[in-house]
C-alpha cells in the first residue's frame, strides 16, 4: 500500500482500535455468557470448593456490614445476573449457619465467573462449613448472624474466628461440608413447614425472640417452599453418582465413570458450556423445562414433556436425592421484554428457591464437573399457586400451564375433520389417524399436538385452506447456513483483528508522526487506513498441507527471493527517516512561505473530503483527471477566498515495489515521491535537496548518501550500511498531468510560471507509478498466490536475458489478470502455471490482445516498450516453462535445485514403475469431474426409460 | 503435477490412500472462457482475419472428397450393408457365424471424410465368437454376395486383424469385426480376433453416436477437416487420435460462453491456444472423454512424450500464425519444416520449441517417474477411425 503519508489521520486510531476491540469483545463475552451460563460457571467452581481458599480477598468489604441487604445487593447490582437463585440468602439467614454455610459457598461459586467480586466471603464461608455441625441449638439470631460483628471474622479470614462467633450457638465442627449441605437443604425444605419461627424438624433449632420479626418480612418466600416441606424427608447420605449435567443417576462409580467419559455426557457438556448460544436459534417460541434442561418449542410440547415419563424419571430422581424441583412453570428462552425482567429482579430481590445440597455425592476424579447446583433453577413468588410439590408435578395431574407465550395462543388446532380414531374390536379408541398427513399415533394427548403442529398445519395448507397462516421457521438448512455465517463472521473478525495489530504494531515502531494531521495534503485520506508495508504484512505464506510439487519449489524459492528481516528493517528505516525529514522540510517551507497564516481546521476537513472523492474513483482513470482538475478548481477557489498559498510540498506516497510489497531480497531500492502543490521546478528541488540533510540528521542518527539529479526530477538517497538501501525520491504534482489539455485562459495563467520546471516524462511517469500502486492495491495485493507470482515472476525477470525487456508494471498487470481469471484459491503452483499458460496462448504476440493499461486515458498497451521479437521470444520461453512445469522441472524454471521429495513419498519409489500395467481410470483423480459423469449417467437413464 | 492420481494397481493404490491428496486437474488459461470478465481487453483493434478466414474456407474445400468420390463411397458401402442386412434377416443362409447388427462408423459416416481418402467403415456386431475362421467365411460370403448382385464390378478383398476390406476402384470399404459384450470374456487369443481391437470397434460405435448427437454443426465438421490436415501435414501431431481431434475441434467451436459456434477463424486459432496452453499436457483438466465411463481425460492415451510433442508443435505453429504465416499453416505455401526449423516472419525470427519431457534417469528416480509412461493407454488409441490411422 502506498501509503508514505507524513500524516496519516487515521493511524491514531490504529493505536486504540485493537485493543479497544480486544476489550469489547471480552465484555461481550461477559455480557453474554456470564449471565445465562452462571449455572454452566458453577458447576466448575463448586467442583473445586476446596481451591477457594485461593481466591482473593478481594471482595468482602461489602459483605462485611453483615446486613442481608448489603448481600444481596451486589448481585442485584450487578447486570448481567439473573442467576438469582442463589441468592436466596434469606432463606439462608434465618436458618442455622449451616445453611447460610452452603449458601454462601454457592453464592460465591456463581460470582467467581465476575472476578472474585464476592469471592472471599463464599469461600470463608465454604471452609468455614466444616466446622458445622447441623444446627442442632436455635440459631441466636440472625441480627446477631448478620451484624457487623459478624464481618470481622470474615475479615480475618480464619475459620477459628468464625468459630468462635458460631460457637455461642455451642456447635461441634462437622465432618463434611458436602454433607452439611445437605443438611442445610433439609432444613431448608423443612423450615418453611412449620412456622414462621423457622424450626428445623430435623435439627430443632428454634430462631430467638429477635430474629422472628425479621423472619417475618420473609414470610412470604417460605411460602413457596410449603410444597417441599410436606414431605419432609431425611435423606440418608446414601452413596450415589450423579450427574448434574445430564441429570441422571449412575448405579455405580464406574458407570458413572463411563458415563462422563461418554460421548453423550461431552455433548451435553460441550451444550452446556456453549451456553445460551444453542437457545437463540430456536425462536420466540421455545420453553424450558429447567429440572430437565430440556428446550421445547411450544407449550404443547413442554406440556407432553412435563408429562412424559423421561421428566418423571428425572423428578423422581432429584426426589430422591433430595434435590430440589422446581416448579413445572416453564422458563421462557427467550423472554420478548429481557430487558424489564432483569430490572424487575434488581428492583426487588425477589426471594428464590435455592437448591444446594445433595446426599454425598462421589465425585469421581478426573473431571471437574458435578455440582450441586443444576442452574437456576429459581420459583418466583408470585407463581405459588403454581407450587405444586414435586410430587404432584411427577403424579401428572399439574394442570395444563397456561400459555406463555404470546404467540402460542394464536394458534388453534386445525383440521380435526380429518384425524380419524381407530377402534379396535371393543370400540376403543387405539390410535389416531390423520388423513392430511397419513400418520397414526396412539397418544390421545399428542392428537392436541399434532392439530396444532407445524406439519400438519402446513398439510392442512396445502391440501385444505391455503389461507392458513403457518409460521415459517428457519429450516435446518437455513439455520445451518445462519451458524455458517456467524462462524465465518467470526473467523472475519479475529482475521481483522490480528491483522490491525500487526498493523499497528507496525505503524508504532516507526512513524508517531503520523498523529499529526496538520499535514495538508488532499490525497492522503486515500491511503490512510493502509498499511505503510503492504505486501510484506503477508510475509512469506505459510506452508500448507496438501502442496503439490510446484507449490513446494515455488515457496521455496520465494523464502530464497524474499528480503530477510534485517533488510526490511532497513528499507523501513530509510524510508521512514525520509518521510519524518520531509515532513519537516514541508513545515519549513511552509512557514517560509506563508509566514503568518496556519491552514484553518475545516480547510483540512475540505481537504480530507478530496481524498474521499478520489478514494471512491480508485482506479478509473477515466475519471482521475476530472477529479484533479476538481481539485484544482477547488485549490485556485481557495486561493482567491482565502488568498493562502498551498504548501510546496503536499505530501510523500510510497510506490513502486515498496507500496506493492515486492522488494526483494538483495534489491534495496525503493521509490518514494514528493507531491508538490504546483509543478515542482528545479529551485524547489534543489531547496528540498539543500534542507534534507539537515532534517534527515534531526531524525535519524544513521549516515545517508544524498544526490540531487535534476534529470531524474529525483534525489537519490543511499545507506552505506549493509544491507544497502535506497530511496529515490521524485518530485512531481497532479498538475502535470492536466496541463496539455486544459482551456486556454488557465494556459495563459500557467505561461507565467518558471521555465525551470523539471522534466515532464519523468514527473508523469512518477504520477503513473502512483496509480499503478493503487491500483495493485486494488486488485492485486489481495489476490491469492498473486503477490507470490509476482515476486518469482520478478526474480525470473532479473535471472533471464529474455524476460528483461518485460516491463514490471506489464509483469503485474499480466499476472493480475492472469490469476484473477482463473477461479478462487489457486496455489502458487497453479497460478505461476496459469500464468505462462497466458503467455503461452499468445497474449502478447501481435494477434493477441496485449495489456491494456488500466490507468491510462488512452488504450494503451502497458507492454508497449516490447520489440516483436522481444514478444516473440517471451512468448516462446513461456511456452518451454509451461512445459518445464507440466513435466516436473519446475526448477529448472526457477533456476534452483530440485527439492527432495516430502518424506511421506518415499516409499512410492520402488513401485511408481509398474504403471504401464494399469490402464483404468483414475479414481481418485477426478473427483470433481465424477459428480459430472454421474449426471450424465443419470441422464441417460432417464431417457432410456 | 503429473498424474499424480493416475489409477494404479491394487497394490499402489492402497498406498496412496495414506498421504495423498486428491489429484485436483489444472485447468489451463483460455482466451475465449475468459472473455465475459474481459481479463484481457484488447489495447489494439483486432487485426484484419477476412483474409485468413477465407483461406481456411479455401483449404477445407481442397480437403473435402468430392461429389465424385463421395458417390462411388455410397454406392460401395450401401452394397455391403445390403448384402449384411440380408445376412441378418436370414441367418440360416449361412452357417459360420451370426451376425447380430451393423452400423456404420468413422468419418463418411460422420461427415468428416476427407479428399482422397475415400474409406468408409462399418461394424459388424457378431452374435457367434468371432473365429479367425468365421470372419474369413464372411469376408468370402460378402465378396460373392456382392459379386453375384453386380458381376461387372471389380472388388478386391483384404483380410486383417481388424476384420476384412472391400475395395472397388476408387473406394473402399472396411468391416470391422466385433462381438456383443456377453462373448468377451469367451475369448481364446488363439482362434479369435483381438480382444482390444474389437473393444475399439465398440468404442467406434459409442464415438459415432455421440458425434451424431453433439458434433453435427458443420463448422465443427469443417475444424476436423483442417484439424486433420494439420496432423497430416506436421509430424508433432501425430499422436492426436481422430477421437481427440474430434472432441478438440468440439471443444473449440462450442465450448465458449455463449454456447454459440464460434467462427472458423477463432476456432481454429483458438485450437493451437489451447494446444499451447498445455491444454492436453499432464496435470491439465483437458477433456474427460464422454463416451468412456468413469473420468478419463482423453489426451491421457498420449505417451508424455508424445504430449510433450503435440504441445510443442502447437507452441511453434500458433507463433508463425500470429506472426503472419498462416499460409505455411496451413499448407498452402512451404512445407513442414516451419514446425521443426527457425523461421523468419517480418523481421521476427521464430525459434520452434523443444522438448522439455526428459525420459527419468533411474528407476530410484521416483520424482520423475510419478508421471509414468504408463499412460499410454492402448485402449484409446485403437479407438476409432481406422481409416485415417492408414490412410494418409
Amino acid at each position: 500500500m502506498a501509503s508514505g503519508y507524513f500524516y496519516n489521520p487515521s493511524t491514531g486510531q490504529y493505536g486504540a482500535q485493537p485493543g479497544a476491540a480486544a476489550y469489547q469483545a471480552t465484555t461481550a463475552y461477559y455480557n453474554a455468557t456470564a449471565a445465562p451460563a452462571a449455572a454452566a460457571a458453577a458447576y466448575d467452581y463448586t467442583a473445586v470448593t476446596p481451591t477457594y481458599g485461593t481466591y482473593g480477598a478481594a471482595a468482602r468489604p461489602v459483605a462485611d456490614t453483615g446486613a442481608t441487604a448489603t448481600y444481596v445487593s451486589p448481585y442485584t447490582s450487578s447486570t448481567g445476573y439473573t442467576a438469582q437463585p442463589a441468592y436466596s440468602t434469606h432463606t439462608t439467614y434465618s436458618q442455622p449457619p449451616s445453611g447460610g454455610v452452603s449458601m454462601y459457598s454457592n453464592s460465591a461459586t456463581y460470582n467467581k465467573p465476575r472476578g472474585g467480586a464476592v469471592g472471599r466471603g463464599g469461600n470463608m464461608y465454604g471452609s468455614g462449613t466444616k466446622h458445622y455441625q447441623p444446627a442442632s441449638k436455635p440459631f441466636q439470631s440472625s441480627a446477631t448472624f448478620n451484624s457487623g460483628g459478624a464481618s470481622k471474622p470474615y475479615n480475618a479470614g480464619a475459620n477459628t474466628s468464625y468459630n468462635k462467633q458460631t460457637g455461642t450457638n455451642t456447635q461441634t465442627p462437622y465432618e463434611k461440608a458436602v454433607l452439611t449441605a445437605a443438611s442445610s437443604y433439609i432444613k431448608q425444605k423443612n423450615v418453611p413447614g412449620s412456622k414462621p419461627g423457622v424450626q428445623s424438624p430435623v435439627v430443632g433449632g428454634s430462631a430467638g425472640a429477635g430474629t422472628s420479626g425479621k423472619f417475618q418480612s420473609y414470610k412470604p418466600q417460605y411460602g413457596q417452599n410449603k410444597g417441599l416441606g410436606q414431605a419432609p424427608r431425611v435423606p440418608k447420605p446414601q452413596q450415589m453418582h450423579y450427574c448434574e449435567v445430564c441429570r441422571i443417576s449412575c448405579a455405580g462409580p464406574q458407570t458413572y465413570k463411563e458415563h462422563l467419559e461418554g460421548q453423550k455426557h461431552k455433548k451435553k457438556e460441550a451444550a452446556v458450556k456453549a451456553g445460551n448460544a444453542n437457545n437463540a436459534t430456536l425462536g420466540q417460541n421455545a420453553l424450558r423445562c429447567e429440572l430437565c434442561d430440556v428446550t421445547c418449542t411450544g407449550q404443547d410440547a413442554y406440556n407432553a414433556h412435563i408429562r412424559g415419563s423421561k421428566h418423571q424419571k428425572v423428578v423422581k430422581l432429584h426426589t430422591k436425592l433430595g434435590k430440589p424441583i422446581p416448579t413445572t412453570q416453564p422458563t421462557v428462552v427467550n423472554p420478548p421484554t429481557p430487558a424489564k425482567t432483569t430490572t424487575a429482579v434488581s428492583a426487588e430481590p425477589k426471594p428464590v428457591k435455592k437448591v444446594v445440597s445433595t446426599p454425598k455425592i462421589t465425585f469421581v476424579g478426573g473431571t471437574k464437573l458435578t455440582t450441586t447446583e443444576a442452574g437456576p433453577k429459581e420459583v418466583k413468588t408470585e407463581q405459588d399457586k403454581m407450587d405444586t410439590t414435586p410430587a404432584a408435578g411427577a403424579g401428572g395431574d399439574a394442570k395444563e400451564i397456561a400459555p406463555l407465550l404470546p404467540k402460542e395462543k394464536e394458534i388453534a388446532p386445525v383440521g380435526e375433520e380429518y384425524l380419524e380414531e381407530v377402534k379396535n374390536d371393543e370400540g376403543k379408541a387405539i390410535s389416531f389417524l390423520c388423513k392430511l398427513c397419513d400418520c397414526r399415533f396412539t397418544d390421545p394427548n399428542a392428537k392436541e399436538m399434532h392439530m396444532k403442529g407445524r406439519r400438519h398445519r402446513l398439510q392442512y395448507k396445502k391440501k385444505v385452506n391455503p389461507d392458513l397462516q403457518v409460521e415459517t421457521k428457519p429450516s435446518l438448512r437455513q439455520r445451518k447456513v445462519q451458524e455458517e455465517k456467524l462462524r465465518r463472521q467470526l473467523l472475519l473478525e479475529e482475521y481483522w483483528r490480528r491483522d490491525a495489530e500487526h498493523r499497528w504494531r507496525e505503524e508504532m515502531s516507526h512513524c508517531r508522526v503520523y498523529e499529526d494531521d496538520r499535514w495538508r495534503y488532499g490525497m492522503e485520506m486515500e491511503y490512510g487506513a493502509q498499511a505503510p508495508f503492504p505486501g510484506h504484512g503477508g510475509g512469506p505464506m505459510p506452508i500448507r498441507r496438501g502442496q503439490t510439487y510446484d507449490d513446494r519449489h515455488i515457496m521455496a524459492k520465494h523464502a530464497m527471493i524474499y528480503p530477510n528481516e534485517k533488510e526490511l528493517q532497513a528499507v523501513q528505516s530509510i524510508v521512514t527517516a525520509t518521510e519524518k525529514a520531509l515532513k519537516l522540510i514541508s513545515d519549513q517551507l511552509a512557514e517560509q512561505d506563508a509566514p503568518k497564516e496556519e491552514p484553518p481546521k475545516e480547510e483540512q476537513a475540505e481537504e480530507q473530503e478530496e481524498g474521499k472523492l478520489q478514494i471512491k474513483k480508485d482506479i478509473k482513470v477515466e475519471t482521475e483527471s476530472d477529479v484533479e482538475e476538481k481539485d484544482d478548481n477547488k485549490a485556485d477557489e481557495k486561493k482567491e477566498e482565502e488568498d493562502l498559498k498551498p504548501r510546496a510540498l503536499k505530501g510523500v506516497m510510497r510506490v513502486g515495489v515498496l507500496a506493492k510489497g515486492l522488494v526483494l531480497h538483495g534489491c534495496l531500492d525503493v521509490e518514494l515521491i514528493l507531491l508538490c502543490g504546483e509543478k515542482p521546478n528545479k529551485s524547489l528541488l534543489s531547496r528540498v535537496a539543500k534542507l534534507l540533510p539537515e532534517k534527515l540528521a534531526t531524525v535519524t542518527e544513521e549516515k545517508y548518501e544524498m544526490k540531487l539529479s535534476v534529470r531524474d526530477a529525483a534525489i537519490l538517497l543511499a545507506s552505506n550500511v549493509e544491507p544497502k538501501s535506497c530511496v529515490k525520491l521524485t518530485l512531481t504534482s497532479p498538475l502535470m498531468r492536466t496541463s496539455t489539455d486544459e482551456p486556454e485562459d488557465k494556459q495563459a495563467t500557467r505561461a507565467k510560471e518558471p521555465s525551470d520546471l523539471l522534466d515532464k516524462q519523468k514527473c508523469q511517469d512518477a504520477l503513473a507509478a502512483l496509480r499503478h500502486a493503487k491500483w495493485f492495491q486494488a486488485r492485486a495485493s489481495g489476490l491469492q498466490s498473486c503477490v507470490i507470482v509476482i515476486r518469482i515472476l520478478r526474480d525470473l525477470c532479473d535471472r533471464v536475458p529474455t524476460w528483461k525487456s518485460l516491463n514490471p508494471w506489464a509483469l503485474e498487470l499480466l499476472c493480475e489478470h492472469a490469476i484473477s481469471s482463473g477461479g478462487n484459491n489457486m496455489t502458487p503452483g497453479d497460478a505461476l502455471r496459469r500464468v505462462f499458460e497466458a503467455l503461452a496462448c499468445g497474449v502478447l504476440l501481435p494477434g493477441g490482445p496485449g495489456l491494456l493499461d488500466p490507468c491510462e486515458k488512452e488504450p494503451t498497451d502497458a507492454a508497449g516498450n516490447l520489440q516483436q521479437q522481444e514478444r516473440e521470444e517471451i512468448t516462446a520461453s513461456a511456452q518451454f516453462a509451461l512445459r518445464l512445469i507440466a513435466f516436473r522441472q519446475i526448477y529448472k524454471v526457477l533456476g534452483m535445485d530440485p527439492l527432495p521429495a516430502p518424506r511421506f513419498n518415499r516409499k512410492l519409489g520402488a513401485n511408481t514403475r509398474k504403471r504401464k500395467a494399469d490402464g483404468s481410470a483414475p479414481e481418485t483423480e477426478e473427483a470433481g469431474k465424477k459428480e459430472k459423469k454421474e449426471g450424465e449417467v443419470m441422464e441417460t437413464a432417464a431417457t432410456t426409460a | 503435477m503429473v498424474m499424480r492420481g493416475q489409477p494404479g494397481n491394487r497394490r499402489r493404490g492402497g498406498m496412496r490412500m495414506g498421504g495423498f491428496r486428491a489429484f485436483v486437474p489444472h485447468v489451463p488459461f483460455d482466451l475465449v472462457l475468459c472473455e465475459p470478465q474481459n481479463v484481457f481487453p484488447r489495447c489494439r483493434p483486432s487485426p484484419d482475419e477476412t483474409a485468413f478466414t477465407q483461406a481456411l474456407l479455401k483449404r477445407n474445400q481442397d480437403l473435402s472428397p468430392t461429389a465424385q468420390e463421395q458417390a462411388s463411397v455410397l454406392a460401395l458401402i450401401t452394397k455391403v450393408n445390403q448384402v449384411m442386412d440380408n445376412m441378418i434377416v436370414a441367418p440360416a443362409m449361412f452357417e459360420a457365424c451370426q451376425i447380430e447388427e451393423i452400423r456404420q462408423v468413422g468419418s463418411h459416416k460422420k461427415g468428416t471424410m476427407m479428399a482422397g481418402h475415400n474409406v468408409a467403415d462399418i461394424v459388424a456386431l457378431l452374435k457367434t465368437l468371432p473365429t479367425k475362421e468365421a470372419v474369413n467365411a464372411l469376408a468370402s460370403k460378402v465378396l460373392d454376395d456382392l459379386k453375384e448382385s453386380d458381376a461387372a464390378e471389380v472388388l478386391n478383398m483384404a483380410i486383417n486383424e481388424s476384420g476384412f476390406e472391400i475395395a472397388s476402384s476408387d473406394a473402399t470399404v472396411k468391416v470391422l469385426i466385433t462381438t456383443i459384450p456377453p462373448n468377451f470374456k469367451k475369448l481364446d487369443p488363439e482362434l479369435h480376433l483381438e480382444a482390444k481391437v474389437m473393444q475399439s470397434h465398440l468404442g467406434a460405435i459409442r464415438h459415432t453416436r455421440w458425434f451424431e448427437e453433439n458434433a453435427f454443426h458443420s463448422s465443427i465438421k469443417v475444424l476436423i477437416r483442417l484439424s486433420r490436415d494439420l496432423r497430416n501435414r506436421f509430424q508433432g501431431f501425430r499422436p492426436l487420435n481422430p477421437w481427440i481431434i474430434d472432441l478438440l475441434a468440439h471443444y473449440a467451436i462450442l465450448n465458449n460462453p455463449a454456447r454459440q459456434p464460434l467462427p472458423i477463424n477463432v476456432a481454429f486459432r483458438r485450437c493451437l491456444q489451447l494446444l499451447s496452453a498445455g491444454f492436453f499436457l499432464p496435470g491439465s483438466v483437458g477433456i474427460t472423454d464422454p463416451c468412456e465411463s468413469g473420468t478419463q481425460r482423453v489426451h491421457t492415451v498420449m505417451t508424455l512424450e508424445e504430449q510433450d510433442q503435440v504441445c510443442f508443435t502447437a507452441q511453434t505453429l500458433l507463433r508463425v500464425l500470429e506472426h503472419g504465416g498462416y499460409k505455411q499453416v496451413l499448407g498452402f505455401e512451404g512445407n513442414s519444416s516451419i514446425a521443426t526449423e527457425m523461421s523468419v516472419w517480418e523481421g521476427v525470427v521464430v525459434t520452434p520449441s523443444e522438448k522439455a519431457y526428459e525420459k527419468p534417469e533411474k528407476k530410484d528416480g521416483e520424482e520423475e517417474d510419478a508421471e509414468g509412461e504408463g499412460e499410454d493407454d492402448v485402449e484409446g488409441e485403437v479407438g476409432d477411425d481406422m481409416d485415417t490411422v492408414d490412410g494418409q
